[in-house]
């Protein structure tokens, strides 16, 4: 029995009418058009059917996927992307000016560990540990002031994810495949992995908070290699799919039965199709997270470990239309080096530095770099000055830096950006950002933008405000757009 | 066009977005100067300017906020629209930051704002409607009275007369009237009845979220009687399981859930939330007339006269929230609960400045504010009920005890550590009281003693208020300390020798007025050079004298709640230096509620586990009893500031406890007793309250016909639309209040009518007029949510549990809770991906109407989950089932089961074609067979999940 066909059930007036709401119907036809093929259909008259189905932005742009590689816990942009000499000149000794109060005390200058070198035409400086991603330097924006508002984890992380600190309003994430639908119904639209459980403030990092759940980001254990691990009853235990086919037709022939002898009712049609799409979601999720099917090269390219497996799994969900990837380096907050930092951030860096430069070289290759968005960094960065020894927070050693919020550094590549660039500084040791600052809500404005966004007006209507990402804040920083 | 906004939010405001990106990205000034105003300017003044230069503030008398304001400028005499060259206005140059003024005061507006304000100059500053001020309230009072007088949602509730209608004697309950006569005057007629067989599904998935058995089916059938139908109402309605549903309703309106949030390490679950859930299900069961609902659930800790009434756990709507960790956000979660979820209003917009929309000034936010800040959760929730009925009480007070000794004794340990260490080294904290001298150089005085962790700051401030209060001139002890401290810094060293010199020509003694031996012979020996000297030789004393007599008779000193009785070896003078230390209220008594607060990083992360280990304990324990999450008042109720821009460091003009003026007018007066939250309850559930009844009354309507009459259950605000049957509405309304508040007879008002009992097949003449049945030409067929899918899923399986109330189940990790789904543990913090994907209510804020989304998630879970497989499989696994063995009847017998009914022809040949295919292969051991695949994909069907 061949799979249904379900009936375009609505009138052309329902259609023009809904049109009349604001659905760009041209554009949406033309995009039916291209797909060709029946989700569109359903996809055109919408209503309440399926919420994913992709959307036009405010206005063109490049970028329309994300990759978000979230170094939780708080990379040292000292260590990273912001060479700091004038370190050197006071190490061991107190900086001449004022720490600034961040969580815990600090004391002396800490000169970074690490060699940073001149990479590109731009001859942007890096860090030693992230060399491999430095070769792409001139793809990459450099934002070495960015601020967020209070040096702890939690605020933070909500900050960057959600653009409040303590609210719960959805995420970057969220409104994104809210505003942009995503292009695979066959995937979710924002997924957010994290190998071995989830990052502090856990799933509130990928909240849809007040917008519908379907736009709640959808976590993935990466630490398992089984997809049926990793993807919530993608695949059944016990039937095969040729035993499934069977039931699904099955059951789509007593849907029809139930369906004539309700005039074809949208909402019967569209859980009918939702059958059709879950097969087929089986099929192709297994398929994205299943990197053993890359080639061997791309698999050395980007080298061994959960970090490298990952990275690549959010190459092969972007390229299969999913909008939003989160990549977190793992459970807990793993860059929080209070201690040892030299050390941890060699080792952390060395997890997920070849990934990443082999993650940028392989959207070029297949040309999706322009597309998609690539952002780096984590929550904030780290002070310049040693975190002083205390007894139950790092263990009494004088070898890490504290929590800062008043300067650090993220970056962004592909989708639009303009690379190869500095944005931004912070002052002669890395304390405080005092050239061009920008807020968080300047980066999710600017993220907005180059997904085609007016950040002030993609906008939901809940409990009686119109809310949006940036709040009441938020400039874009156009330097940053190519 | 209602029905799309409320199933579909979303939807619409994806669109709108879409079209906002066709226009042109600004509105082109001169052309078009009322839209430049409206959308690019006031937008800027509004942001910008208003705060400092608006209604409520005229910082250098001036408003921005009228046209008027605009000409009189302000205290500076020049005018703002007098203006011949852009560039040379006033206005123009202030913004500039070049001149003498420079607004705003902070940093320049970015430009692209000044390119907006530099075109509105150039276009003489219109403003729109300036010309016709009268059209326009002036005034935000006026605004507020108009919108009292206009609004609908605000007028009084009174029963509007019944319209006039040609099928009468179609018509069963009055409110059938108001939804014929709309249907005749667009030449429309009702459907015909729905079928038995229907309205027992129909009616039962309703009222109890359960499907009928096949054997109440065929009772109902073949009921010839003529109350057949008014008996099944009553049947269901006096079920337990009415309120595990109608409660469920109200859970979502109510924010439930059994976590606090983000909690780090400490204990994560309200280990209570579930009485508050469970009285929900018993006010629904036994009919609580709703105004006593909210009254309970808002002031029961003012109401009921007994410390265990279960009547308290009612508070739980207050309490289970998310918390933030932030009072001020704590507050606001109530008061939006309260606002949206009650009364329709969205309240907590005016948290930061005036309602945009509403007659809610920002003052009025504050009044409330002041209401909740003057309650809070006591230490320990109350025990309802009598605990030694809780089955394993008495082992579980034996343990809990046990657990909560644990940490009594480590706090009291390290309280006396910490007290103890502070007398050994009493110069380390006279150093940080007596001296200005920095922490670094402190730091390097060999005097000082304690590293790290071991000082605490905190106790420093309480050394110089006990100095401040025993120190004085006369004092045997402390009286050259007292004289020496006061000298400036500076004068130190030239007139200390003076001082110190006159105190050792005092005769020795221990009154007052005396100096005792043992500071004579300190200072004698040392004399203090400067007050850091003074300090340490003042501290070493105190130290010293402690430790001999510690050495002597520990008992005395070791512990300040024993030095009282112990008996003194030591001369009277001795012991006169050492009880400024040890003695009651002296320097080193801290008391044991303080303790907490001084611990080290790893001290106190003992004490969390400690503290998690008697909370786990509680939440966890079957014989833990159950309390109620109560608020209690405090002594003094909080008189409340407004914040301004929402900001609680930025403390503005005090404002009364007292009801809103949307609702109260202005005549309203302050509340008198206590907090005035039981005032504002009273308020609030008053028949004369023009919102409360109707709130309810929509939301009682939208579950019954899956669509609200208003289509934004919790805002009856200036922006919701009103309702196409605002008489319905009304009459709704009027029968709640009229039957004493009782929801039954609502229910019962509702279900006996003949609109609800329509068919709901669609018809192609009344969908051509009226496609999304806003008229209730029929009834909506719908989707089952998902606990009534779930529950029915292991009803038919003969699975479900209907044990009531109790601590929450886990429903989505194995093993599975057979329990009801309204039993099931919510963590709002890690919210199961199933639930999100079916559209439960989020539980972070109260939910108006929950999300309707159709996504192969919820398609993957019927197909794989080891919980759809389980049903499934149990359902064929019934004696009914197992016992017949013919493919035919067997596939009569399942229908039966599981949807009450038997095949049509066609139903039973695609069951006995699948069957047939399916036989073919042999399942091995273990996996689904091909009737277990059957019965599942019977589960996954549109019969199944969908009411007609």
């Amino acid at each position: 029995m061949p799979s249904p066909r379900p009936q375009l059930p609505i009138t052309r007036r329902e259609l023009l009418r809904r049109a009349g709401t604001g659905l760009g119907m041209l554009g949406m036809a033309g995009l039916l058009a291209d797909a060709g093929y029946l989700d569109q259909m359903v996809a055109a008259e919408e209503g309440y059917r399926n919420p994913l189905a992709p959307r036009e932005p405010h206005f063109p742009a490049k970028a329309k996927h994300v990759i978000h590689l979230f170094m939780n816990g708080g990379p040292s942009h000292v260590d990273t992307f912001d060479p700091k000499p004038a370190l050197e000149k006071y190490a061991g000794q107190n900086l001449p000016m004022e720490n600034l109060r961040t969580e815990r005390k600090t004391g002396a200058a800490f000169p970074s560990p690490y060699k940073f070198g001149k990479y590109g035409e731009s001859g942007i400086e890096v860090s030693e540990i992230f060399a491999q991603t430095a070769q792409h330097i001139d793809d990459i924006a450099v934002i070495r002031s960015m601020q967020a508002e209070v040096p702890n984890h939690e605020p933070s992380l909500l900050l960057m994810n959600c653009g409040a600190s303590v609210q719960v309003r959805p995420s970057v994430g969220s409104w994104l495949t809210y505003g942009l639908g995503t292009d695979n119904q066959n995937l979710p639209g924002f997924i957010a992995m994290c190998p071995g459980g989830y990052p502090i403030q856990e799933t509130q990092n990928w909240q849809a908070a007040f917008l519908p759940g379907v736009y709640q980001g959808t976590y993935i254990d990466t630490r398992h290699e089984e997809v049926e691990k990793l993807v919530e009853n993608i695949k059944n235990p016990a039937l095969s799919l040729e035993q499934q086919r069977r039931q699904l037709d099955a059951l789509a022939a007593l849907n029809q039965l139930h369906s004539q002898q309700r005039g074809h009712d949208p909402a019967l049609e569209s859980r009918i199709h939702s059958f059709e799409l879950a097969y087929r979601m089986q099929l192709e999720a297994t398929d994205a997270f299943d990197v053993s099917r890359e080639p061997k090269e791309v698999l050395d390219a980007y080298g061994p470990g959960v970090q490298a497996r990952q990275i690549l799994i959010a190459r092969r969900l972007v390229e299969r239309g999913v909008r939003f990837v989160q990549v977190w380096h793992g459970a807990g907050q793993p860059w929080d080096n209070h201690d040892d930092l030299e050390v941890n951030h060699r080792n952390l860096a060395g997890q997920c530095d070849k990934a990443i430069g082999a993650l940028l070289s392989d959207l070029k290759r297949l040309g999706l770099l322009d597309e998609t968005l690539v952002i780096w960094g984590g929550e904030f960065g780290r002070t310049p000055t040693v975190e002083l020894p205390q007894a139950g927070a790092n263990a009494g050693k004088i070898n890490g830096r504290d929590h800062n919020h008043y300067g650090f550094t993220v970056w962004l590549a592909g989708g639009g950006v303009k690379g190869g660039q500095v944005y931004g500084a912070t002052d002669e040791f890395g304390f405080k950002a005092v050239v061009d600052p920008v807020p968080v809500h300047d980066l999710h404005a600017t993220i907005m933008k180059l997904m085609g966004f007016d950040h002030t007006r993609l906008t939901y209507r809940f409990a009686g405000r119109d809310f949006r990402l940036t709040d009441v804040f938020g400039n874009v920083v156009d330097q940053l757009i190519a | 066009m209602r029905y799309l906004r409320t199933l579909a939010v979303t939807w619409l405001s994806a669109c709108s977005l879409v079209a906002i990106a066709g226009q042109p990205q600004a509105a082109a000034p001169a052309a078009e100067p009322e839209k430049f105003f409206t959308e690019q300017v006031r937008p800027i003044l509004e942001k910008r300017c208003w705060e400092c230069h608006g209604q409520d503030v005229q910082e250098s008398s001036l408003r921005l906020d009228s046209q008027q304001g605009l000409t009189a400028g302000g205290s500076s005499g020049r005018s703002l629209t007098n203006v011949a060259q852009p560039d040379e206005s006033y206005l123009w140059e202030v913004l500039q930051h070049g001149g003498s003024v420079a607004m705003p005061p902070d940093d320049k507006l970015p430009d692209s704002e000044l390119t907006v304000l530099h075109e509105w100059i150039k276009l003489g500053l219109p403003w729109p409607g300036a010309s016709s001020p009268s059209a326009v309230p002036a005034t935000r009072e006026e605004r507020y009275a108009l919108q009292r007088q206009q609004h609908w949602a605000l007028q009084k509730i009174s029963d509007p007369a019944l319209p006039p209608v040609q099928n009468a004697q179609w018509v069963a309950q009055p409110l059938d009237y108001y939804i014929l006569a709309r249907l005749e005057s667009h030449g429309l007629t009702p459907s015909l009845p729905a079928d038995r067989r229907t309205l027992i599904r129909r009616l039962k998935f309703d009222l109890l979220g359960l499907p009928p058995t096949i054997d109440e089916v065929q009772a109902f059938v073949n009921d010839t009687s003529a109350d057949a139908y008014e008996k099944l109402v009553e049947r269901y309605l006096a079920s337990p399981h009415y309120g595990e549903r109608w409660g469920r309703h109200w859970l979502d309106v109510a924010r439930y859930a059994d976590t606090r949030g983000y909690a780090f390490d400490r204990e994560r679950r309200y280990p209570y939330a579930y009485t508050y859930r469970d009285y929900v299900i018993r006010a629904f069961n036994e009919d609580l007339p709703y105004d006593q609902f909210i009254l309970q659930q808002l002031a029961a800790d003012q109401l009921c006269s007994e410390p265990n009434d279960p009547n308290l756990a009612a508070l739980g709507f207050l309490t289970v929230g998310r918390k933030f960790n932030n009072r001020h956000l704590d507050i606001d979660d109530q008061i939006d609960a309260v606002g949206r979820g009650v009364l329709g209003l969205t309240i907590s917009c005016a948290r930061c400045h005036d309602h945009k929309y509403d007659p809610i000034p920002t003052e009025d936010y504050y009044s409330l504010y002041g209401v909740f800040a003057s309650s809070k959760e006591p230490d320990e929730f109350p025990i309802i009920g009598d605990p030694t009925q809780t089955p394993g009480y008495a082992e579980f007070k034996q343990e809990l005890d046990r657990r909560q000794a644990e940490l009594d004794n480590f706090v009291e340990t390290k309280r006396d550590e910490i007290a103890q260490a502070a007398r050994r080294h009493a110069a380390d904290y006279l150093a940080r009281a007596i001296t200005r001298e920095s922490e670094e150089s402190l730091i390097l005085q060999p005097f000082i003693g304690l590293k790290g962790e071991e000082f605490k700051p905190r106790l420093v401030q309480r050394w110089r208020e006990q100095l401040v209060r025993t120190a004085k001139a006369d004092h045997p002890v402390l009286g050259p300390l007292y004289e020496l401290a006061l000298i400036p810094d500076e004068e130190y060293t030239t007139k200390a020798p003076t001082v110190l010199e006159r105190w050792q020509a005092v005769v020795t003694g221990t009154e007052p007025g005396q100096l005792n031996p043992h500071v004579k012979e300190a200072l004698q020996r040392e004399p203090p050079h400067t007050k850091l000297d003074l300090a340490r030789v003042y501290g070493q004393l105190l130290s010293s004298l402690y430790l001999q007599q510690q050495e002597a008779s520990p008992a005395a000193t070791e512990s300040p709640s024993a030095a009282a009785t112990a008996a003194a070896p030591f001369d009277t003078a001795t012991v006169q230096v050492v009880e400024i230390l040890t003695g009651p209220s002296g320097l080193t008594d801290i008391a044991l509620s303080e303790t907490r607060s001084l611990l080290t990083r790893a001290d106190g992360n003992t004490y969390r586990e400690l503290e998690r280990k008697v909370q786990s304990f509680q939440v966890d324990s079957p014989g833990s009893p159950p309390r109620a999450m109560v608020i209690r008042e405090d002594d003094k109720p909080h008189n409340p500031h407004v914040f301004i821009r929402g900001d609680h460091a930025r403390p503005g003009k005090e404002v009364p406890r007292q009801f809103l003026l949307a609702l109260a007018g202005f005549e309203r007066k302050p509340f008198e007793q206590g907090s005035g939250r039981l005032e504002l309850a009273r308020l609030i559930a008053s028949p004369d309250n023009p919102l409360t009844a109707r709130v309810i009354a929509n939301r009682i309507w939208m579950h019954h016909f899956s669509m609200p009459l208003v289509s934004t259950p919790s805002d009856f605000g200036t922006r919701s639309d009103p309702p196409v049957q605002a008489d319905l509405l009304d009459h709704l309304a009027t029968c709640l209040i009229q039957h004493k508040w009782s929801l039954k007879s609502l229910h019962r008002t509702i279900l006996s009518s003949s609109t609800y009992r329509q068919a709901s097949l669609t018809r192609a003449e009344c969908a051509a007029v009226d496609p999304e049945n806003m008229l209730y030409w029929r009834m909506n067929p719908h989707r089952l949510e998902f606990e009534p899918m779930r529950d029915a899923m292991l009803a038919v399986a003969s699975q479900l549990d209907l044990t009531s109330g109790g601590r929450p189940a886990e429903l989505t990790k194995e093993p599975f809770s057979l329990r009801r789904a309204v039993y099931g543990y919510i963590d709002r913090q890690d919210l199961p991906g199933l639930f999100r994907v079916f559209d439960v209510a989020s539980p972070d804020q109260s939910c108006p109407a929950r999300s309707r989304t159709t996504v192969p998630q919820q398609a993957l879970f019927v197909m794989n989950s080891p919980f759809a497989m389980e049903c499934a499989k149990q359902v064929v696994a019934r004696t009914e089932i197992v016992s017949v063995a013919e493919v035919h009847p067997r596939i009569e017998a399942i229908y039966r089961l599981v949807f009450a009914r038997s095949p049509s022809a066609e139903e039973l040949r695609v069951g006995e074609e699948f069957i047939a295919a399916a036989s073919q292969e042999t399942a091995p051991e273990g996996h689904p067979d091909a009737w277990q695949q059957y019965a599942q994909l019977l589960l996954m069907s549109n019969a199944f999940l969908f009411v007609d």
